[in-house]
């Protein structure tokens, strides 16, 4: 069954439950952190923070804005990382969820070039060489249950479903959203499994919102497909 | 909260003010997101930018210590604008009441004011009743003594320019958020309020409540789904503990503790039951006997009967006039006269205002109960800063409890509903449930009274101590007992009870003797159905608003919204027909537990009904209290400034401050108001990651690793003036004591315009103590705020203070 | 241009767009067989409501059946009617406040100039309190106050505490510190 989140930033209230229950069902460690004049904590994901709610203050269009933004691996219905690794048994994608998963056999592989390959910035590397990220709770989809983040979620932010069925929901949250604000979108909903809907532009909520996003420049492939994809409208690409 | 968390869905506005639900209440964002999405407006006034500001669609920022100001300028628009909801402010609310002639209000002081003595001759404030011994009423709410027009011209002086100058509001705001509120006037229409300690913290604590809850009545919003004034209360079981009165004014129930002038059982009966006059109010409170007969009888078992005042004189009494509350409590221990001291499941050391002073009574003790999970404060004060354990006498006994998910037993959540748990793993360790070690404890003093000579043995020897089950605490038995039982066989309204079986409701609870119940408002609660509070039935009512009557139990008599009498018009039909709570079918009702069964006030031909009762039965007058006569500052709420403020004068009126709040005068006790030394307007609150002094939450890695560090939010502005870089660490100081934290420089706080002038904002969280993290140097935002209170309740004023902040 | 891989799902996802995917079922069948283990699976499952804030949320709390007996997991209880299996942060950090290595598990007591605890047992802690209540109580308990009005209470002594409690646990607290005589007795909701 091929599987999908949407994660609605306007209805985030950095409550950050799905940041420790991630942590929590993983049993990952917690970090040391300090306060750098800021809520968000730790300051990005690692190999031992797969959830990471990323704050942002903006003022746009005169208005005070906080932004949430709940970052995490979108498991991309092509992954990058995969194709990278080329090596099945360190990466691949969970046949019964597409989930994207990674094992130890990551270690020895060129962590540098996976790393790099991910147009979100999400893989990280421990200590022990290998590189780690959200596993979409794989053990619990498996077993009927929702991935601990949605679980935990109340306000509806965090969604997770049978693909369709979150497509589906996702256009409908857009149209809500879209009457408080008029350029909400969702974030590459042809090409990934966490499908973001934003109210601004990505750019305000995090440097790698979206795949084309970050310091390089659009690609002439990049454009190319921008322009054979119908942006924010209703989404057809079902997988 | 009159209603409860699923109930905000209902609504058609939500003001959040006073509270930051977001952060404070997480899951209470369940139900504002889905009133949104039905169409709701939230409405965040806060005075930074949080969490909830964050998904509101009006924000607006205010000045910490002004919400009187704020809101008294809404009551202005409503009447000004007549958006108030007639029908209901005529019917349901005592604003045809008419006062008598010796009330007056008068350069901001109402008659009857003392100043010798901070207090008020509130007999000056009574209504004129008719030769029956019935308040006078005009429901044309004409005449000039009427509580409507005293309202108006009381607040006639709030217009929003001056609101605007002292709250820092800016006026298209408050002309904005005034509009969009009042709009839930309409008939039909529903606006909730949710606050929080951003109320209660502070000198006019009670009266910025009751401005709300008088807002409430004027727009008909009491007792409708969707409405209410809903407290969001901090702790898990903090209602119930309420409910049983672990504080020293009330016994289990509300009942009041007797004073030194209540010399025996009936003059305490007869000095707290309230007699009206009026066939159509209910005047629930006549019950009282019935309540406190049948509470001593749960304290005293079989040792209490009629000969001995049902054990009456075995419970302490309070000196007339003397207040006994926090602040009192710990001004006591600083000057040495309190020797013993129980901290049971509490951190004083870090959740006290002017907690330096807390800490430093603490050595003034002989000995110190601490019982929690996890070494804290209070505890270990002894090796705490600025404490040399060598100097320092005091015994501590420290009592590890286990953790809630470690035993069995009840809490009831902020809407009132008793929800049982159950024991997952045994308690770790050595730890037990507080309820072993206080049936441990109390076993041990008996024993020891049992065995020598000592004072007035009467109470502890009579104290029925019968709740242990093989020698294990069983909490079935004290919920038992708090529902209470018939003791003896019994026919009540028409009914045959046997003796030793548990009392339905407190309906049939008796002042003679034959029943028992801990707690009056829980009776209902454990009865031969079984233990409702563990009840899990899903279903909800028949329009879906949310009240899942089958769930749980909530006090009193599972009616999940208190005052329902009032959702309905005076013929028994809701005001609103798709989200109504309950309506008259023409001979019973339907719908949630009604505050009552009469009939309603008119029958369907519009002829009044003689057995009807008036909407709001627990009032003695049957009417809810727009103008209340009870309260020691003013039966009006008026703006006052805090005790420490950025402004010479109150812009409303000639008082600076709430002229009867209560003041302490020790060395210990300093203010410092419009002192440039501490130029900076300050308020502590509470983030989603931590929980209260942050004992149950800053030793959990997750936890500490979002929240690590004490910090101080200011705006950029501040920032700049001051020097000061985002995330370095500052010194935050009062007159009081000083607290190092990290800068938070953010958008989110902007300045004040205050009467001509730029009056600048901080906020603290008080989540930290020394104890942990281990650094030693992130403590409590406590040892900063004064220990003044509030008017009627002594709440602290930890919500508006005055501070300086420095580079370090 | 420099053209870095973070762009390739763009690509790939445009050259792909019209690719069936079959062809991905690997047979991995060591890792999946792993992942598919539920740590919950043989615990006991018992319910409980969260102990911060007073919204009242239902838990699960899965307990090992085997071994030492401890929490493996607490995550929200979907059947409440409240938060319908959510919870916060604080309410999704349960489990690791329950097992927590710094929690006290032994009775300590701190004798007078002391700079230590020291660990005590039960009995003898509570025979001492006992004491302790006993001298206080005795040695100041008011009778009659100044005016001769009968008061019966003892000012020597007081309680705070506690909200954290459950209400079978208040009501005897209550009880047992008023039969004492206590008149200062307040706790979380006066603050």
């Amino acid at each position: 069954m091929s599987m999908s989140f949407l994660v609605d930033t306007t209805l985030c209230t950095a409550c950050r439950g799905c940041q420790v229950a991630c942590k929590q069902w993983h049993g990952l460690p917690a970090e040391e952190t300090t306060n750098r004049g800021s809520y968000q904590n730790p300051a990005d994901l690692s190999f031992d923070t797969y959830k990471l709610v990323r704050m942002k203050e903006e003022v746009i269009d005169g208005q005070m804005r906080w932004l949430f933004f709940p970052d995490q691996c979108r498991h991309c219905l092509e992954p990058p990382c995969k194709d990278t690794a080329g090596e099945e048994s360190a990466i691949f994608t969970d046949i019964s969820s597409g989930a994207v998963i990674y094992t130890a056999n990551t270690k020895g592989l060129n962590i540098a070039d996976i790393k790099e390959s991910c147009p979100y910035n999400i893989p990280r590397e421990g200590a022990d060489g290998t590189l780690a990220k959200c596993d979409m709770c794989l053990d619990r989809v498996q077993n009927g249950l929702q991935p601990a983040c949605v679980k935990t979620c109340p306000t509806g932010a965090m969604n997770f479903g049978r693909r369709e069925e979150i497509l589906a929901l996702a256009n409908r949250h857009l149209a809500a959203a879209k009457k408080k604000f008029p350029k909400a979108q969702l974030l590459d909903p042809g090409d990934v499994r966490v499908i973001f809907l934003t109210a601004y532009e990505p750019k305000y909520y995090h440097e790698y919102a979206i795949a084309s996003g970050g310091s390089f420049d659009v690609t002439r492939h990049v454009a190319l497909r921008r322009m054979l994809r119908p942006l924010a409208g209703p989404i057809s690409l079902l997988r | 909260m009159t209603n409860h968390w699923i109930d905000i869905k209902n609504s058609d506005c939500i003001l959040i003010m006073g509270s930051n639900a977001a952060e404070n209440h997480p899951i209470s964002f369940k139900y504002v997101t889905a009133a949104q999405a039905d169409g709701a407006t939230l409405i965040s006034v806060d005075p930074r930018f949080t969490r909830t500001s964050s998904k509101a669609d009006v924000y607006a920022p205010i000045r910490s210590g002004t919400d009187i100001a704020f809101l008294g300028g809404m009551i202005k628009y409503i009447i000004d604008k007549k958006l108030y909801h007639q029908e209901y402010v005529t019917n349901y609310t005592n604003a045809a009441f008419i006062v008598g002639k010796k009330f007056s209000f008068k350069d901001g002081l109402f008659s009857g004011y003392s100043a010798k003595n901070r207090k008020y001759d509130k007999s000056t404030w009574a209504f004129d009743m008719d030769k029956n011994g019935v308040p006078k009423m005009d429901r044309s709410l004409k005449n000039s003594r009427s509580v409507f027009q005293l309202l108006k011209k009381h607040y006639s002086r709030y217009n929003t320019k001056l609101v605007s100058e002292i709250t820092g509001t800016p006026e298209k705001d408050l002309e904005n958020i005034y509009k969009i509120y009042a709009e839930t006037g309409k008939v039909g229409k529903a606006g909730t309020i949710m606050y929080a300690m951003g109320w209660t913290q502070h000198t006019v604590g009670t009266q910025n409540i009751r401005t709300m809850a008088m807002i409430q009545l004027l727009l008909g919003n009491m007792g409708v789904a969707g409405g209410g004034v809903n407290a969001l209360r901090g702790e898990s079981n903090v209602q119930g503990s309420t409910d049983h009165c672990l504080l020293w004014h009330i016994w289990p129930g509300y009942l009041r503790t007797p004073r030194s002038a209540d010399s025996s059982l009936a003059v305490y009966n007869k000095n707290y039951t309230p007699v009206s006059k009026d066939p159509l109010s209910a005047n629930w409170w006549q019950n009282y006997p019935k309540y406190s007969v049948s509470m001593l009888k749960s304290f005293f078992g079989e040792r209490a009967d009629s000969s001995n005042d049902f054990g009456y004189s075995w419970l302490p009494k309070v000196d007339d006039g003397k207040a006994y509350s926090w602040l009192d409590l710990f001004d006591a221990m600083y000057n040495g006269e309190i020797k013993g001291f129980f901290a049971w499941g509490q951190n004083p050391a870090c959740s006290g205002a002017n907690a330096n002073k807390n800490r430093q009574g603490m050595a003034n003790l002989d000995w110190m109960v601490n019982t929690n999970i996890f070494e804290n404060e209070t505890g270990s004060f002894w090796k705490g800063p600025g404490m040399d354990p060598t100097k320092i006498k005091t015994e501590v006994f420290f009592l590890p409890a286990c953790v809630s998910v470690e035993k069995d037993g009840s809490i009831t959540n902020s809407g009132r509903w008793m929800q049982w748990r159950y024991q997952g793993p045994k308690p770790l360790g050595n730890s037990l449930p507080d309820g072993q070690i206080i049936m441990d404890l109390g076993n041990k003093i008996k024993e020891l009274y049992t065995k020598q000579p000592g004072a007035f043995k009467e109470p502890i020897a009579n104290l029925k101590w019968d709740y242990l089950a093989d020698g294990a605490y069983d909490p079935h038995l004290v919920a038992k007992e708090i529902n209470g039982y018939f003791l003896r066989d019994v026919t009540v309204r028409g009914t045959d009870f046997k003796a030793g079986t548990l009392v339905p409701s407190f309906a049939f609870l008796q002042a003679d003797g034959s029943t028992s119940s801990g707690n009056w408002l829980y009776c209902n609660s454990y009865t031969e159905k079984g233990n409702m509070a563990a009840r899990r039935g899903q279903k909800d009512a028949p329009n879906d608003i949310g009240l899942y009557p089958e769930f749980s139990w909530c006090w009193p008599v599972n009616r999940r919204i208190i005052y329902n009498r009032a959702s309905v018009d005076p013929k028994g039909q809701p005001w609103d027909k798709a989200n109504w709570v309950i309506r008259w079918t023409g001979s019973k009702w339907e719908g949630d537990v009604p505050d009552g069964g009469w009939p309603p006030l008119l029958s369907a031909d519009g002829k009044p009904d003689p057995k009807s009762k008036h909407a709001f039965i627990m009032r003695k007058h049957g009417h809810a209290q727009i103008f209340g006569p009870g309260l020691n500052d003013g039966p009006f709420p008026e703006h006052y400034e805090p005790l420490e403020c950025p402004v010479e004068k109150n812009f409303m009126n000639a008082q600076r401050m709430n002229p009867t709040a209560p003041v302490y005068g020790g060395k210990a006790d300093e203010w410092a108001t419009c002192d440039p030394r501490y130029p900076y307007v300050a308020t502590t609150y509470r983030v989603v990651e931590h929980w209260q002094t942050g004992v149950m939450t800053r030793y959990q890695p997750y936890l500490l690793e979002m929240q690590p560090q004490m910090f101080v939010e200011m705006s950029k502005e501040l920032a700049e003036l001051r020097g000061i870089k985002n995330g370095e660490r500052v010194m935050v100081s009062s007159l009081r004591g000083k607290v190092e934290a990290t800068a938070i420089v953010t958008a989110r706080f902007k300045p004040f315009p205050v009467g001509g002038g730029t009056v600048h904002q901080v906020g603290l969280p008080w989540h930290f103590g020394w104890i942990k993290p281990e650094n030693g140097r992130e403590d409590s935002a406590n040892l900063l705020t004064p220990n003044t209170g509030d008017a009627n309740t002594r709440i602290p004023e930890t919500k508006a203070f005055m501070v300086n902040v420095t580079k370090v | 241009m420099d053209v870095t891989r973070r762009h390739f799902i763009q690509i790939s996802g445009a050259t792909a767009a019209g690719l069936a995917v079959s062809g991905l079922g690997f047979d991995l069948r060591p890792v999946k067989a792993h992942a598919q283990m539920l740590k919950t699976k043989y615990a006991k499952e018992t319910i409980s409501i969260c102990p911060y804030c007073a919204v009242g949320c239902g838990v699960i709390v899965h307990t090992s059946k085997k071994g030492d007996g401890r929490v493996i997991n607490i995550e929200g209880d979907p059947d409440h009617v409240i938060n319908r299996g959510s919870l916060c942060s604080k309410g999704a950090s349960l489990a690791q406040l329950t097992e927590n290595d710094q929690r006290v598990t032994q009775p300590m007591y701190r004798a007078p100039y002391a700079k230590e605890w020291k660990k005590v047992s039960w009995d003898w802690a509570l025979t001492e309190i006992a004491k302790r209540v006993k001298d206080t109580r005795d040695s100041s308990f008011t009778f009659k106050n100044a005016k001769g009005q009968v008061v019966n209470h003892t000012t020597a002594i007081a309680s705070v505490g506690s909200a954290a409690m459950d209400n079978e646990e208040c009501w005897i607290y209550q009880a047992l510190m008023r039969a004492l005589g206590l008149v200062y007795i307040e706790h979380q909701a006066r603050i």
